[in-house]
């Protein structure tokens, strides 16, 4: 590879994950950046001939952070992008915990050897929980309080206190934190995207917490945003409005199936040991109680907003187009 | 009829193919007519692609065409697998009944404007026929900007809340929407709490009504919370402890209008003789009560007594501009500030049951 190094340097974990592959396709086209390492445990989809180079880095090993940072220091990274995360629960919840929760751990090692200027984590508004208590519009000082049983929201929320810490040891490293609601749209796959997909849905009887997404391409150009932009801190990355599940659910056409809390809970106890479902039984906590959070801050000091309203994301998912044919996708963020 | 190349505007409304741009169809949309869907991306060569929305942004509007086309080339999740759909104009019938009596857009805290005009008939016939409220001061409410209704709390259910809500919107000059909050024994109620959401309720929650009234809107609570609906027969009319003043320091931070309303009749509505605490827990809500109708009657029972009910709205007090907004920080004021309210709410109450002339018979015949 020819270090043709004039311009930012731009390391990228989790490459192949919806959001890692925007990015790149996204800085592959800045002239502002001069090279951008992408770091994954496979290849990513790239563009032959660019600037994008992948080195292949499993975040499991135990002794990868020495590995990152030389990495770190003979490319120069200037701006670190962390989005190494599962988008969806697995059983293999042991391998998901050293991926989430150890990995985080090994890129802040690294990142505490050799300093990069800026630091961006991807994150979910998963982190904050589903509770009776939560306030309409979450905003990121709430506290993270996870959930009670589920590791896949733990350990997410084990890494963002973990990059809370380095924040406030290494001042010197703008540390941005992306918590992404549930992203939806027709090509990314995570758990809403895939329990949205089946015909028929849970719900809970007499329940229905207002949800919130934000489209893929909101949420692919937020992160682009936090990479160029100099903000530290939390933010909420969030589509326009909010919709109640079941109107999610009939603007999708799947089936709704009402069930009383202790009959689901087993239910769906049975269905995820047995691994027919994708979601575990701690997700019911999602259709029963509010977890929408608030994406003023985001606004104001990332400059970011979103532009599709919900109801519009969900008819992308579905794949109808707006009334009057124009794909107002792309040009959203131009 | 199988041949792919089979034009798409073949006039047979069921058949569904991939080069037929109707694929995603929302023609059977209930809230408008789309008779002229355009061209899609994912549809193939001979899709003419509509105008760029922004003329000068054609790069970025080929580069999403080609991310789209490059994905219908690979099959990806919903497009694909909606084409192998059985039964697709059930789908698209299921879909269109689906969203029957609900709106396509909520506001941020969940009212829904269709499911609000759904219930309309009920609240008016509540409110004109079997509880023959008589409202007064309604000229006290501001036509614009928000303002904090206090009011007591009395029943099983939150019949008051309702009222409340109702008045304002049919016989205030500006039909504004009052949003009540709703404590969370109710709001976590299967069925009720839901109810409550759809039609304007709102959690009790600091953080929510500091920013409904920051968006302007008027907001209604009952500091007396829950211990206002435990109150026996016996107490009835007689305002328990107003939380732990919340609402003043809401109304200090906002400066905010406070305006003490007083309810009368929701009392006699559902009178409490008792309440059951057992097993009422394992049902997930903290008592039954037992009145004159309830367990004995059945789930006719919960329907309220068609008492005769007063509500007054009294004058607004305006705490922000006497005190500023630090002294939400002062504790000792902020309490005797809520019962200074709470005074003012008894003697409103006091006033309204003077107008009654014996204290049971009057109380349902007005």
């Amino acid at each position: 590879m020819a270090s043709s190094t004039t311009g930012r340097v731009v390391a990228v974990t989790g490459a192949c994950t919806y959001l890692g592959g925007e990015l790149l396709r996204r800085l592959e086209e800045d002239p502002r950046y001069g090279r951008v390492l992408a770091l994954d445990i496979r290849p990513p989809a790239l563009a032959p001939g660019g600037k994008t180079e992948f080195i292949k880095i499993d975040l499991t090993q135990p002794t990868i952070d020495g590995e990152l940072a030389t990495l770190l220091e003979r490319h120069a990274v200037d701006t670190f992008v962390h989005g190494a995360f599962l988008s969806h629960p697995t059983h293999a919840s042991d391998w998901a915990h050293e991926l989430e929760d150890v990995g985080t751990m090994h890129v802040l090692n690294a990142c505490a050897g050799v300093e990069p200027r800026r630091l961006v984590m991807i994150s979910t508004t998963l982190v904050y929980g589903a509770h009776p208590k939560n306030p309409n519009f979450l905003t990121e000082d709430a506290e993270l309080r996870g959930h009670r049983d589920s590791r896949f929201v733990n350990d997410k929320v084990r890494a963002e206190r973990q990059v809370q810490r380095y924040a406030k040891e290494h001042p010197r490293v703008e540390v941005a934190v992306l918590r992404f609601a549930p992203i939806l749209g027709p090509t990314v796959s995570n758990l809403y995207t895939r329990f949205l997909a089946r015909p028929v849905a849970l719900v809970m009887m007499g329940h229905d917490p207002l949800m919130q997404f934000v489209h893929e391409q909101d949420a692919a150009f937020a992160l682009q945003r936090a990479v160029e932009s100099h903000a530290t801190g939390a933010f909420n990355i969030v589509g326009k409005g909010v919709l109640p599940y079941t109107t999610v659910l009939a603007l999708l056409g799947r089936v709704p199936i009402p069930m009383p809390q202790l009959v689901a809970r087993q239910l769906t106890k049975v269905l995820w040991t047995t691994q027919i479902v994708g979601s575990p039984p701690s997700f019911l906590d999602f259709l029963l109680y509010l977890c929408v959070a608030d994406g003023a801050r985001a606004r104001r000091e990332l400059g970011f907003s979103a532009r599709l309203s919900i109801k519009r994301t969900i008819l992308d998912f579905l794949g109808i187009p707006p009334d009057d044919g124009a794909i107002d996708i792309a040009g959203a963020h131009a | 009829m199988t041949d792919d190349s089979d034009p798409p505007d073949s006039g047979d409304d069921d058949w569904y193919g991939d080069s037929d741009p109707r694929v995603p169809d929302a023609s059977a949309w209930p809230d408008r007519d789309l008779g002229f869907l355009g061209d899609d991306v994912y549809l193939g060569d001979h899709v003419q692609i509509a105008e760029p929305v922004t003329p000068d942004d054609g790069a970025a509007e080929m580069r999403e065409l080609e991310r789209r086309l490059e994905q219908h080339r690979t099959p990806v999740f919903p497009i694909d697998l909606r084409r192998r759909l059985p039964l697709e104009g059930v789908w698209r019938r299921w879909r269109a009944l689906a969203m029957w009596g609900r709106s396509d857009v909520v506001d941020d805290f969940g009212r829904d404007p269709r499911a609000t005009a759904r219930w309309e008939w009920l609240f008016e016939f509540l409110y004109s026929r079997w509880f023959r409220v008589q409202a007064t001061g309604l000229e006290h409410i501001p036509d614009k900007g928000g303002a904090l209704l206090v009011a007591n709390h009395a029943g099983s259910l939150p019949y008051d809340s309702a009222m409340v809500m109702h008045a304002v919107r049919r016989d205030h000059p500006a039909r504004r929407d009052v949003r009540p909050l709703v404590e969370d024994t109710v709001f976590h109620l299967p069925f009720l709490g839901l109810l409550m959401n759809r039609i304007g309720g709102v959690r009790a929650d600091p953080e929510n009504a500091e920013r409904l009234l920051m968006k302007d809107e008027l907001v209604a609570v009952f500091p007396e919370g829950e211990k206002g609906m435990a109150k026996l027969w016996k107490d009835r009319y007689r305002l328990q402890r107003f939380g732990r003043g919340g609402f003043v320091k809401l109304a200090l931070r906002t400066s905010a209008p406070i305006i003490p309303v007083a309810v009368v009749g929701a009392e006699e509505a559902a009178p409490m003789l008792g309440k059951v605490t057992w097993f009422a827990k394992n049902i997930g809500i903290p008592w039954i009560p037992v009145t004159p109708t309830f367990p004995w009657l059945g789930p006719a029972g919960l329907l309220p007594l068609p008492s005769k009910w007063y509500v007054a709205f009294g004058p607004p007090i305006d705490l922000g501009k006497a005190h500023g907004p630090a002294a939400a920080e002062d504790r000792l004021l902020v309490n005797k500030l809520a019962d200074q309210i709470r005074t003012q709410i008894q003697d409103m109450i006091e006033q309204l049951l003077g107008r009654r002339r014996s204290p049971v018979l009057s109380a349902y015949l007005g």
